[in-house]
């Protein structure tokens, strides 16, 4: 392996375990009163919020319709109470269909 | 969970609730790894990167950066800056685990990832645990190295229609981990609209890691005033 790659690895792996492993040590030291509980508790929900919006419109980069389809069908069945792997394989399912009828 | 039955029992359920992510890890594993090897990393690197570092968006745009013959520096920066989200991400996990060994949770917090942290922060009160936080990360970490690992090795033998519709993968999972718990909770629900709309409006002027930190935490902020505290009842059986 190339030295030059090794150190960027490293480097990387350092700068990515640092702020996972900042709250591991710390959450000890620190009470938090219960607005900030209640704070914690929503940082769930907002966080996967921006994590599904705007990416999942960009599935697809030229057509956001196959991931708004996709993700609708997954919201769907979870409203429906599936099971997790349901929503997710028939998310996976619908798009591959749409893939078939509308391809690549 | 000092009884070891009970260990165990929590480690699968763990495992067990880890699986929808396979579906998105192993083919970003191997998109991953096929940009990798394009950018000039031989397989043993690419599989090494996925082993050290285990954050797939900063990898990909590490790689990506390397083709186009970026610094070092401004690598490993780009790296610290994408996956600053985690510290946020981590607080909630360790909040979580607060009786837990420092030693354990050090080890947990290498498996902090977006995923992770959407699945284990919406299980139920019961599996609050670091055996349960432990068979998650072991079955997304297996995945992501695998997937690395066959796409460094054998390169693409998934057909691309397949690879485009596994795309939705992590999506899905995230709006199905949601759902439930809006149901319970219009005004969670109209804060999760909320945060979609300013997460959109944000990625227009600003990298969307930073975008993602700013709407997640000011629109936190904003719903510990608007939601309604009995919300806590609603999740009663959340952690």
């Amino acid at each position: 392996m190339n030295a030059e790659i090794i150190f960027l690895i490293v480097g990387m792996a350092a700068v990515t375990y640092i702020p996972r492993a900042i709250p591991a040590v710390l959450i000890d030291k620190m009470k938090f009163g219960s607005q900030i509980e209640k704070f914690l508790k929503l940082i769930p929900y907002t966080a996967m919020s921006a994590l599904i919006f705007p990416g999942v419109f960009t599935v697809d980069s030229n057509r956001p319709w196959i991931g708004i389809t996709g993700g609708f069908a997954a919201g769907f069945l979870a409203w429906k109470k599936a099971p997790l792997i349901v929503c997710v394989l028939a998310a996976i399912a619908v798009d591959f269909v749409l893939y078939l009828i509308f391809p690549l | 969970m000092s009884d070891n039955n009970n260990t165990k029992t929590q480690y699968k359920a763990g495992a067990k609730s880890g699986v929808p992510i396979i579906f998105g890890f192993i083919p970003i594993g191997i998109a991953y790894a096929i940009m990798a090897r394009h950018a000039g990393f031989s397989a043993p690197e690419t599989v090494f990167m996925s082993i050290a570092v285990f954050a797939g968006a900063s990898q990909m745009m590490a790689v990506g950066m390397y083709a186009h013959g970026a610094g070092i520096a401004a690598m490993i920066l780009t790296t610290f800056i994408l996956n600053l989200r985690h510290l946020i991400m981590s607080t909630c996990i360790m909040n979580k685990m607060r009786s837990e060994k420092t030693s354990a949770k050090l080890l947990a917090a290498f498996g902090v990832t977006d995923e992770s942290f959407a699945v284990f922060t919406t299980a139920k009160q019961e599996n609050c645990t670091m055996p349960y936080f432990m068979g998650l990360i072991s079955v997304t970490y297996l995945s992501w190295v695998a997937g690395s690992a066959i796409g460094a090795f054998t390169s693409d033998f998934l057909p691309p229609l397949l690879t485009a519709s596994l795309g939705i993968a992590l999506y899905a999972m995230f709006i199905a981990l949601i759902i439930p718990d809006l149901k319970r909770s219009s005004r969670l629900g109209l804060l999760v609209v909320f945060t979609a709309a300013v997460n959109t409006v944000l990625n227009q002027f600003m990298a969307s890691s930073w975008s993602l930190i700013v709407s997640t935490l000011i629109c936190a902020a904003i719903g510990v005033f608007f939601v309604d505290s009995d919300k806590k009842e609603d999740s009663a059986n959340e952690c």
